[in-house]
Parts: C-alpha cells; structure tokens; sequence
C-alpha cells in the first residue's frame, strides 16, 4: 500500500492514476473495450490510455486547449483584432475562447423591427370596415336589435379587412407626447345631459319627427293629441284584424314595452305632416274634453275660426268615412283571405304520430297466431326403412311421432300385451267372471297408464337430449325470419327439422 | 510517504535487476467487481494466470465482501390481498488483483481477458 504514512497535514500524495474499461463509443459490440482515465490527479502513466476517442485526462496540460497554445508566443494578429475590437484589452490572453454564441432565444435586447405588421386578428374574429357606413339620423331608438339591422344591412357594400388596428390607437402611437396636454378637453363637460337635450330639442322642430325621443314632454303631448284625431289613413277590414290578432298576441306585454312600441313602428307620412302642422299651430290642450262638434255648434267660447273650420271638416270626414265603411262590407268587394298558416297543417293527428314508418316502406301485416305445421312432413324420414307408414302423427307439444320409432312401439305393445294380461290373470284368479269386465277395464287403464308413464318418460329423455340444440335452433329462427317456423324433433336418430307453414 | 521510502530501498534493489528492459515498474492495482461470481472468477484466474506467466509479481485475488442490495416491494400491484412481499437481491462482488510491473504489459493482460458484465478499474501508482 502506497502513502500510508502521509501524515496528518495535507492530504496525502495522488501519484497513482486510475483507469477503467469502457465499451468504446459507438461500437456495435459491448465487449470492445478501452480504458479510460477516470480520475484528476496529475499523475501521468504515458503508456496506458492513449487513445483520442475520449476527451479523458482533464488534468493533462497538453490536452484540449483550443487551437493555439495560450502559453506559446502572442496570439495571431486577426484574434488580437478581433479582441481589439470588442473591446477587450490586448494582454495576450484569448478572450475569444470566452466568448458565447447568442442563441435567438436568449436575445435580450429588443429591437423594433422597421416592417412590423400590426397584430394580426384572432381567427375567430372578423372585421369590417364601416367607417363610411352612415347610420340613420334615428339615434334615439331604444331597440339595439333594430338599430343593428339597420345598420348591418347598409354594411353590405363595406369591405373586409385583415388587420384591425383602432383609428385612436394609431393616433395615440403616432403621436408625440406635447399632444397628450390636449387631451383634456376631449373629456367630458359636467352638464352634458342638459346640453344635449336641449342642443335636441331645438332640433326636432326642424328634422323629422321619425327621431324619437321619449324623454322629451313636446313630443309626447303631440301624440296624445293626435289620437284624438281620426286616422289620416283610411281603415280597412285588414287593419281591424290586424289589430286584434296584435291584441291577441302581444296584449300582455303592452305595459312592458309600451314606449318601446310606440317607438318601434315610423309614423307615416300624413301624421308627420299632421304633427308639424300641429307644432307650428302651439296647440295646448285644454283642461275639458271638447269634441268637434262642440267646436261647430259654438259651444265653446274660445273657439277660433280655424278651429271651427276644422271640426267641420273633421265631422264631414267622419261621416264620409263610415258611409264608405257601411258600403264596403255590404259590397264586399274585397274580400280579404287570410290563408291559415301552415302551421295547422302541420299538426300531427294521433294516428300518424304513432309509428314513424310510412307505408311506402313499411307493410304492416296482421298478426296473427302461428298456425299448427300440418303439412310439408317428409313421408319418409332420410335413413329410416322400416316404416312402411304413410302419415305419422305427430302429438304433443314437441310434435314427437309417436307410434313411430320402432323401439318404442315395440315396448308399448309389449307391456300392452304384458299388463292386461297379466291383470287379467290375476284378476280371474282373484274373482269370477260377473267381475272380468270391471277387471278388464281396469287392467286396461292400467296398461293405458303405463304406457302414456312410459312415453312421458321417453319423451322427457329426449327432450333433455336436445334441448340444447332446441334452443339454437329457436334462437336462430327468431333472428332470422318470422315467427312462423317452427321447430320440431324427431327421434335421436334423425336430429332436428324445420316446419315452414 | 515514509512507507514509500521504506519501500524506495526495497524497489531500488528490485529496479536494479530490471532495469535492463527499461521498463518503468509500477504498482498496479486491478479491481474487478461484477454481479456476476462465475464471470468474475474466471476473469480473475485468467489474469493471476496470465501475471504469472509473465513473471510478475502478483498478489491473488483478494475477495471483499460481497455487497448486497436489497429491494423488497409489495407484490401486488394494487393494495388489494394478503400483503405479500418480494425480496430481490443484487450482489456485487469485487475481487482485487496487485501486480507489480509495466503498465503495457498490464494492457496486454487486460485485453486479453475480456469477460462480459466484469467491470474493471486499473489503478497505476508509483513503484
């Protein structure tokens, strides 16, 4: 043992060096192996592991050291101008070999680029652009649905564009920062509800009367006047109905909607006229009802020409109006069809809706009881010669032919013969001849007995035999066609039969 | 160190009657460990054979104890059942050959004998 005795200072001497056997690399066979350097001391052993396959001794001084030797001479001239040129002080010392290339990842400087594309749009978004759609004047709608109709139908002509960047956006990233003083006045004023209604108001009597607005009291006292008015428009019988299946339909939601509904439908152009003829006139509306006639007879005190002529007129249209109305339906010159919609024909009765198939594919057949298989027998059954009969009868509820297998007629007929006489016997034995009759038909039954005993057990026997391959068979038939077949067996001897009837 | 010039006088003697093939002795250590005891033993009977053949002085193999690792799991791989418990193993057993002489000739051996699965580690330390 090496170094035992280092002693207790430093750490005792590393002159050994330690190799080991690896397989080498990229050899196909595991057992080619080299040594390898495995340890850092600084021990060398110059006829050991010599191979360059590895990169082993790290330790050894003459190893991996970049292309030049540091230690030897100055560095060439193109890596001393290069050194220069990054800045680095000209020492002597390679710095390049410090040097570490930027992966893209790792940029860390951020340089915009002078071909930026703005972000481009989300793939489930699409935008228009609508800056030369012109909305209607009829700002005042409180329908969004409509007003969006409206609007989106007038887009049609707009085209679709790829990036959207928003106008205000783009000024505020062109703009340079003295402009942002300005922007205070963009803000807004205190009292702008008040400016704008009242910037409103004064409006109205000069646009259409189309423009809406609930809030504003001129406009509604208008209205009101106005229904006292007959209808500019002359009612027809359709307007009637139309009204009543309105009612009819939307009657509850009246009270709900009901600025909403006046708001919806435009006045036509009659009542508009009406309406400004109105506004120009300043009518007020007095604390009693008057009617026209009142107007015409002078009732009133202060009652104007105008509106005298008016109420005259009113009430010769009125009449005119209902003498048309009474002319009409005595006519009937129009009569009015409203064809009911399609949606009573489309009511399903009972009968259709209970099966979906249509005949034209499905043929319902009657259903009936399956007939007992009567016919279609082989007269003989294939392998059997002995039998010489023409009809077997077939009996039960498995169709079995009884009187049929030999075996078993042979058995019968000999226990027939066995028991009666064997009764009979005894029974002469036991009594007279008065009693033979009384014994004759019991030895009879009996033998009967026996022999219906002996065919339940046979015919149990059998059915264990095939039972299994009786209900293959049946499930086979239920799967396949109607319920018509029926299955019988016959014997062990012949296997199983289908009976179509 | 003092055990290295203790055994400086003893090498100086032996360096003097090798010295004719110029062969730098060095204390070698060869150390073989392996799951596997057949493998191992041959390699190491190999090696001590081949040593001697070569008139080097060798010091047989040297048996350290055989290092057992130990894994018990649960059989099962559920939590379901009588809990049944699988003891695995796995030894490691290591043998250690000393030869005294160069390092070529200690490449020549080595090469030699190469048995899969024997892991071999070869320290080379002065004389």
């Amino acid at each position: 043992m090496g170094g035992r005795g280092g002693g207790g200072g430093g750490r005792k001497a590393r002159n050994f060096a330690t190799f080991r056997l690896f397989p080498r690399a990229g050899a196909a066979d595991p057992n080619d192996r080299v040594f390898v350097r495995v340890d850092n001391n600084d021990y060398t052993v110059p006829g050991f592991a010599d191979e360059d396959s590895f990169d082993p001794s790290l330790s050894d001084p003459s190893a991996g050291d970049g292309n030049f030797h540091s230690a030897s001479g100055p560095l060439p001239e193109h890596v001393r101008r290069e050194i220069l040129e990054l800045g680095l002080p000209d020492d002597g010392y390679n710095y390049l070999s410090h040097l570490r290339e930027l992966r893209p990842a790792a940029a860390s400087s951020f340089v915009p680029s002078s071909t930026a594309r703005p972000e481009p749009l989300p793939l489930d978004v699409k935008a228009y652009d609508a800056s030369r759609v012109r909305v209607g004047p009829s700002d005042g709608e409180l329908d969004e649905g409509k007003t969006m109709c409206k609007v989106a139908a007038k887009t049609a002509p707009v085209r679709r564009i790829e990036k959207a960047v928003d106008p205000d956006v783009v000024r505020l990233l062109d703009e340079s920062d003295v402009s942002h003083v300005g922007s205070e006045d963009e803000g807004l004023e205190e009292d702008f509800v008040i400016i704008a209604n009242r910037a409103e108001g004064e409006e109205l009597e000069e646009e259409d009367i189309e423009e809406w607005n609930g809030v504003l009291s001129d406009v509604e006292e208008e209205f009101d006047f106005e229904e006292d008015e007959p209808k500019p428009r002359v009612r027809r019988l359709l307007d009637e109905q139309f009204d009543l299946l309105a009612l009819e339909e939307y009657g509850d939601s009246d009270d709900d909607d009901r600025v909403v509904k006046d708001g919806e439908y435009e006045l036509p152009s009659e009542a508009i006229d009406e309406l400004k003829l109105f506004q120009s006139q300043n009518v007020c509306v007095d604390e009693e009802y008057r009617t026209p006639a009142d107007f015409v007879r002078q009732k009133v005190d202060s009652s104007t020409t105008d509106e005298v002529d008016e109420s005259a007129h009113v009430i010769k249209k009125c009449a005119e109006y209902a003498e048309r109305y009474l002319n009409e339906t005595a006519e009937e010159e129009v009569v009015v069809l409203v064809s009911e919609s399609s949606d009573e024909s489309e009511v399903w009765d009972c009968e259709t809706i209970v099966s979906t198939f249509s005949n034209l594919d499905n043929h319902p057949g009657k259903i009936e009881t399956p007939g007992i298989p009567r016919k279609r027998l082989p007269r003989v059954f294939p392998g059997e010669t002995t039998t010489t009969n023409d009809i077997i009868k077939l009996h039960g509820k498995e169709k079995l032919p009884v009187e049929y297998l030999p075996q078993r007629r042979r058995n019968g007929e000999k226990e027939k013969k066995v028991k009666p006489v064997e009764a009979s016997v005894t029974d002469k034995f036991k009594k007279g001849a008065e009693k033979e009759t009384k014994e004759e038909k019991k030895a009879r039954k009996a033998a009967v007995k026996e022999e219906k005993k002996e065919a339940r057990k046979a015919k149990k026997e059998l059915k264990g035999l095939y039972k299994s391959e009786t209900q293959k068979a049946q499930k086979v038939a239920a799967v396949t066609g109607p319920s018509s077949i029926r299955l019988i067996y016959c014997g062990k001897h012949f296997g199983l039969f289908e009976i179509m009837t | 160190m003092a055990a290295a010039a203790v055994y400086g006088g003893f090498k100086g003697r032996k360096l003097g009657v090798e010295d004719a093939p110029e062969l730098q002795l060095n204390r070698i250590r060869i150390t073989l460990s392996s799951k596997n005891v057949k493998n191992l033993e041959k390699v190491c009977a190999d090696l001590v054979k081949g040593a001697k053949d070569k008139q080097l002085r060798v010091k047989g193999p040297v048996r350290i104890p055989t290092k057992v690792l130990h894994i018990t799991t649960r059989k099962s791989p559920c939590g379901e059942g009588t809990n049944t418990w699988d003891r695995f193993e796995f030894r490691i057993h290591k043998r250690v050959i000393d030869l005294i002489s160069s390092p070529d000739v200690v490449k020549q051996i080595t090469s030699i004998t190469i048995e899969p699965g024997v892991e071999v580690e070869v320290t080379i330390a002065d004389v």
